[in-house]
């Protein structure tokens, strides 16, 4: 008998394994997803490998000359003299830019002649140094103050701040907050995308044995119960060889872009993006740090109050019991339905608690000790997203096992409704059931 | 040898009385004719059988013990309403139906391939169902359902949506296995096939059997006494003393014949109606007319829901 059920899984997984779509997204979403991560850094990076711009500067106020700092990017050259025969010469001495500034020094007003295209950040460089050279110039001759000194006095009076979390065993660790939130929030909705998406595969595939009868004929070799288990522990696996084959690739790529491109995740770079700006204060403490993925995963140790394993085994088993918990009961609604639309009508007391909780993941993410967000991690229909997204801002163990045991009890509660109403469900043809008649399936044996 | 035996099912769906106390057996090794107008209970009793439903009351023997889970694995069941997943390749999927009936992998191949070839399916073996035509997909269910060898057969409808070749071809491999000792239980409302195979009935009508037997005896059961005789000549004679003595159903004359349907009455005997004849002519045919299975159907099913309207 555990044969037959074997040989349903199999054909289950193996049918959906093998279909094109399967093996397409399969390869599509860890390419999409590193390059989520990776296209940041990488424009960061380029704009900053950007070409080398020589700039030749006609000041008509003269506030400017000399002021301008060449840096890697830029070079400032001097000139004085007619506007319009500078501009034609400067080009062709290999000048990329004119700036001309005006010498009306109410407003300072410049103009940017350039050839072919504008290097990208010149203005802002330009406009950014002129305001410099500007309030220095200011400085020094309205309130005679040193630009030198003021600067050092600036320096002095800068404040930095860093978040620490005090855990239950008064370890103190540095956190921000900021990044949990963004990856609760994340866990939490690739959870629901992957309950929702493999939870519906089961019931369409009960509905498919169902309209093309061939339900009938398996019945008569297996038991009802033996066929929804095949079925829902079959396209369980898939979705764990999808997710395996995910967490594969996306490290298989991120380990080969290191290889290809070992700069691209120099400290420097990374601080650079806007995400990891606040992290400064980290990432300057090991300042040698040549990001490796193993550092990676150190550094998201050092930053979650969970650690990393606690969040993939929490994640995986509650992909498990949430996908278990919609699935059976969407093989219930796929049995006593005879098309797809109809079964809206069914599913929908158990689909509003999923959306609820989609709706409440920023509400929970911000604030994930409040009552909302515990109350959600309770309930067994919204726990395992809700739970997700508060997860990586630290839970407390027993809320955890509290949530856990309510969604498997929930799950057994599940199995047997489901078991039920599909025995009976998938030989009955034409009028949909009302609640009462599901209701009368379940107290008959 | 019963296979089968029914005794006193009875199933109910809600306020709904599906079987009514039904008991038929179903001798090993004969072709079951399962006979009853649409809804009278037919698809639930062999859903019973298959233990695809439960009884709520009364038993099921198999081989003379309660029917169990395992007997399963020894029946065959091939239903009305056919299905068969559309975008599964034909071989494979022949093979996986098998192999939950018990087969092993290889067995079920070889005797596929044996199947195939003699339906003449083989360059199907590879393509997704749907792309077969409505009679091959039926070709396929059929094999699927006979492959592993089942010691008992259960058919609903086999015959519909074949075509006369291949309702032949299937016909012939219905007797094939009967001569292999196979008992078949048919499900039909094609009479002329219960006429040309079965060799036992029952007639279920409105969730009760009105009918149960060998389909020869049941035939004489209700025969009316009809004889056809064809005669060379016919004198006026003759006409006037079998209305006097007999009933002429019908008369029919041609050039150097002429025939009669007469019935006998109870006083007489089918001797003296052929003495009668030889007196005057020589007898070309002499034989006596059995009920259709179509007319003891229309007759037995009419019968009863007259008296089950007397009873309310």
């Amino acid at each position: 008998m555990k044969n037959k059920t074997f040989l349903i899984i199999s054909r289950e997984y193996l049918t959906r394994i093998k279909k094109k779509s399967f093996i397409i997204i399969t390869v599509l979403v860890p390419i999409l997803l590193v390059a989520m991560i990776v296209l940041p850094v990488l424009l960061v990076s380029l704009s900053e490998q950007q070409q080398f711009s020589r700039i030749l500067v006609v000041d008509e106020s003269e506030i400017f000359i000399n002021n301008f700092k060449d840096n890697a990017n830029y070079s400032f050259s001097y000139r004085s003299g007619n506007i319009e025969q500078i501009k034609n010469e400067a080009f062709d001495q290999n000048y990329d830019v004119v700036l001309q500034i005006l010498s009306n020094s109410q407003a300072m007003k410049s103009n940017i002649y350039y050839k072919k295209n504008l290097p990208s950040g010149l203005q802002s460089e330009v406009e950014n140094q002129m305001d410099d050279i500007f309030f220095n110039q200011l400085l020094k001759d309205s309130l005679k103050i040193d630009p030198v000194k003021f600067e050092d006095m600036q320096r002095l009076a800068k404040s930095e701040s860093v978040t620490i979390q005090i855990d239950e065993n008064g370890v103190e660790k540095e956190r921000d907050s900021t990044i949990n939130q963004l990856f609760g929030m994340f866990c939490g909705l690739f959870l629901y995308f992957i309950i929702v998406i493999f939870a519906s595969q089961v019931l369409r595939g009960v509905l498919e044995e169902k309209t093309n009868r061939i339900v009938e004929v398996l019945i008569s070799s297996v038991r009802p119960m033996q066929l929804l288990v095949g079925k829902i522990v079959g396209i369980a696996l898939v979705g764990l060889t999808q997710m395996a084959i995910w967490a594969v690739l996306s490290m298989t790529i991120l380990v080969g872009l290191q290889f290809a491109a070992p700069n691209l995740f120099t400290p420097g770079t990374v601080e650079e993006m806007p995400a990891y700006s606040s992290t400064g204060g980290m990432l300057s403490e090991s300042a040698d740090l040549s990001v490796s993925p193993d550092n990676i995963f150190e550094m998201i140790q050092n930053y979650f109050p969970v650690s990393f394993g606690v969040i993939i085994f929490c994640f995986v088993f509650f992909f498990v019991v949430g996908y278990l918990i919609y699935s059976t009961l969407y093989a219930a609604t796929g049995s006593v339905v005879d098309n797809e639309s109809d079964s809206q009508q069914y599913t929908m007391p158990i689909t509003i608690p999923l959306l609820l909780a989609i709706v409440f993941v920023p509400t929970i993410s911000t604030n994930p000790d409040g009552a909302l967000a515990f109350w959600l991690s309770m309930i067994p229909l919204t726990s395992p997203i809700a739970m997700m997204v508060r997860l990586p801002s630290g839970v407390h163990a027993w809320e955890l096992a509290l949530s856990m045991g309510l969604a498997v009890a929930f799950l057994v509660f599940c199995i047997w409704f489901a078991a039920k109403v599909y025995r009976v469900g998938i030989m009955t043809y034409g009028k949909k059931p009302s609640w009462r008649t599901i209701f009368r399936w379940l107290r008959e044996t | 040898m019963n296979i089968v035996e029914v005794q006193q099912v009875t199933k109910r769906y809600g306020d709904f009385t599906a079987l009514d106390a039904v008991s038929l057996t179903v001798p090993q090794g004969c072709v079951f004719g399962l006979l009853g107008p649409n809804g009278a209970g037919k698809t639930t009793l062999i859903r019973i059988l298959m233990r695809i439903s439960c009884q709520d009351e009364g038993q099921v023997l198999f081989n003379g013990h309660p029917l169990s889970g395992e007997d399963v694995y020894d029946m065959g069941y091939l239903p009305e309403e056919r299905g068969l997943y559309k975008k599964m390749k034909t071989g494979e999927q022949a093979i996986y139906l098998a192999r939950l009936k018990g087969l092993s992998r290889d067995e079920a191949y070889t005797r596929l391939c044996e199947k195939f070839e003699q339906f003449g399916m083989m360059e199907w073996w590879n393509r997704p169902v749907e792309e077969l035509s409505k009679g091959m997909q039926q070709k396929v269910q059929f094999i699927t359902t006979i492959l592993h060898k089942p010691s008992f057969l259960i058919l609903d409808e086999p015959f519909s949506g074949f075509d006369p070749i291949n309702a032949n071809l299937l016909k012939e491999e219905v007797l094939k296995l009967k001569q292999e000792g196979t008992t078949i239980v048919l499900s039909t409302h094609n009479m002329a096939s219960v006429e040309e195979i079965c060799d036992h009935i029952a007639l279920i009508n409105r969730s009760r059997k009105i009918l149960e037997g060998d389909i020869f005896e049941v035939k004489n059961r209700f025969k009316k006494n009809l004889f056809s005789v064809e005669t060379s000549c016919c004198p006026d004679e003759l006409v006037r003393l079998l209305q006097q003595q007999y009933q002429i159903c019908s008369q029919k004359s041609g050039d150097y014949y002429t025939r009669f349907e007469v019935q006998i009455p109870e006083t007489k005997t089918s001797n003296d109606l052929l003495g009668l004849f030889m007196q005057y002519g020589d007898i070309h045919s002499f034989n006596e007319i059995l009920p259709t299975m179509n007319d003891i159907f229309i007759e037995q099913v009419e019968y009863a829901n007259q008296q089950s309207s007397h009873e309310e």
